[in-house]
């Protein structure tokens, strides 16, 4: 049976084929789907946000349209751009694990930690700047220039989401910063025993991919 | 042994393509970050959020396809992503539903779907008392004073 070719030999670091599978491939498949699934758990747990979003942003449009104006457009694109950019080294991650070249590996996830750091950093000029206006959640509001029913509202749900967010991308940095070990370590991804590096590299998409809708609905509407 | 058909069937997929199209979804994501600054700042009265949710919908479908590798990954695990985005917009669609036909004075007061007043924000619908607020906060006053003078038009 040709689909069974990969022998599953007991090198130390790469994935043994666990009994129950007919194959590695059927193994890795199953891992895929596995993380899919899990994916889709989080983009349900962003959802409730989204929920809480459209529907107050339904109820109160000038103050969200007054609020979002208020949110500093150029720290949130450079931040889009750097996030974007550490997806493509992310990507590439993929890419060189498969090519075996546990070095360059190791390099673009270095590349995605310190853009996911900038990102943190900018994110958090961004909050105390927030900090000093007074334009917090709910009771906490003290901010003069926008007055309106519904702005606190959109400050919970401006720092709900990008707090979560913000906390998706430490998860993320933790398990770029455990593949880039295993890869200056064990110096053994390959062909057949790359799968640990595309899921974690589709963790951190994930995160991308909440922020690419994030960002047009908090700084742009 | 379908199961192994469809595994071999993705691993041969999931084989080697050059680094090319990853470097060609960063440009149209970069571009398309443009579009979405650029038309986001102009304002488009009543479609601007459509524009915007067009734009974010176009680069997600980029990332999910190539960078997550849903293109090469087929079956089951586009099953489980497009059932999870069906759940969204129902999850979306459907609270905002009960708000739109939800009975006048049952919506939160001081949202355009109520005829009640928000108590926090008496003058607010007017905006006359925020901004002249707004306009003495920059004119000199630091954020703690303006903390102090908070609670006057918003107490009330």
């Amino acid at each position: 049976m040709s689909s069974s070719a990969h022998t599953a030999v007991a090198t130390p670091g790469v994935p043994r084929l666990a009994q129950h599978f007919a194959s590695l491939e059927v193994q890795n498949h199953a891992a895929r789907l596995g993380m899919w699934l899990f994916l889709s758990t989080e983009i349900l747990l962003f959802a409730g946000l989204f929920v809480c979003y459209g529907c107050y942003r339904y109820l109160f449009p000038e103050a969200f349209a007054a609020a979002s104006r208020h949110l500093d457009l150029t720290m949130g694109t450079v931040n889009t751009v750097v996030l974007i950019t550490s997806s493509l080294t992310a990507a590439l991650a993929v890419h060189y694990a498969k090519e075996g070249k546990s070095n360059l590996v190791a390099l673009m996830f270095g590349l995605t930690i310190a853009m996911a750091c900038a990102f943190l950093v900018i994110k958090g000029f961004e909050y105390s700047h927030k900090f000093e206006e007074g334009a917090l959640p709910g009771p906490y509001y003290r901010m003069q220039a926008v007055q309106l029913p519904g702005v606190p509202l959109y400050f919970t749900i401006y720092f709900l989401a990008t707090g979560l967010h913000a906390f998706h991308v430490i998860i993320g940095m933790s398990v770029l910063v455990w593949l880039m070990i295993k890869a200056i370590r064990e110096r053994n991804f390959g062909p057949n025993n790359y799968t640990a590096v595309e899921l974690g590299s589709m963790y951190w998409h994930l995160v991308d991919l909440v922020w690419i809708f994030l960002f047009p609905l908090l700084y742009l509407i | 042994m379908s199961v192994a058909n469809e595994s071999h069937q993705e691993a041969q997929n999931m084989e080697h393509h050059g680094s090319g199209r990853y470097w060609l979804v960063w440009a149209a994501l970069l571009v398309l970050t443009l579009v979405t600054v650029i038309t986001g700042r102009m304002h488009i009265p009543n479609f601007a959020l459509a524009v915007a949710l067009l734009i974010a919908t176009v680069k997600g479908t980029l990332v999910l396809l190539f960078f997550m590798h849903l293109i090469d990954h087929k079956g089951a695990n586009r099953l489980v992503m497009a059932v999870s985005v069906l759940f969204v917009l129902m999850m979306l669609a459907m609270p905002m539903a009960d708000f739109a036909t939800r009975f006048r004075p049952a919506n939160p007061a001081g949202s355009h779907l109520s005829d009640l007043p928000d108590l926090n924000f008496l003058e607010g619908k007017t905006g006359a008392h925020g901004s002249t607020g707004g306009a003495h906060g920059a004119g000199g006053h630091e954020a703690p004073s303006g903390g102090h003078e908070a609670p006057s038009p918003s107490g009330h």
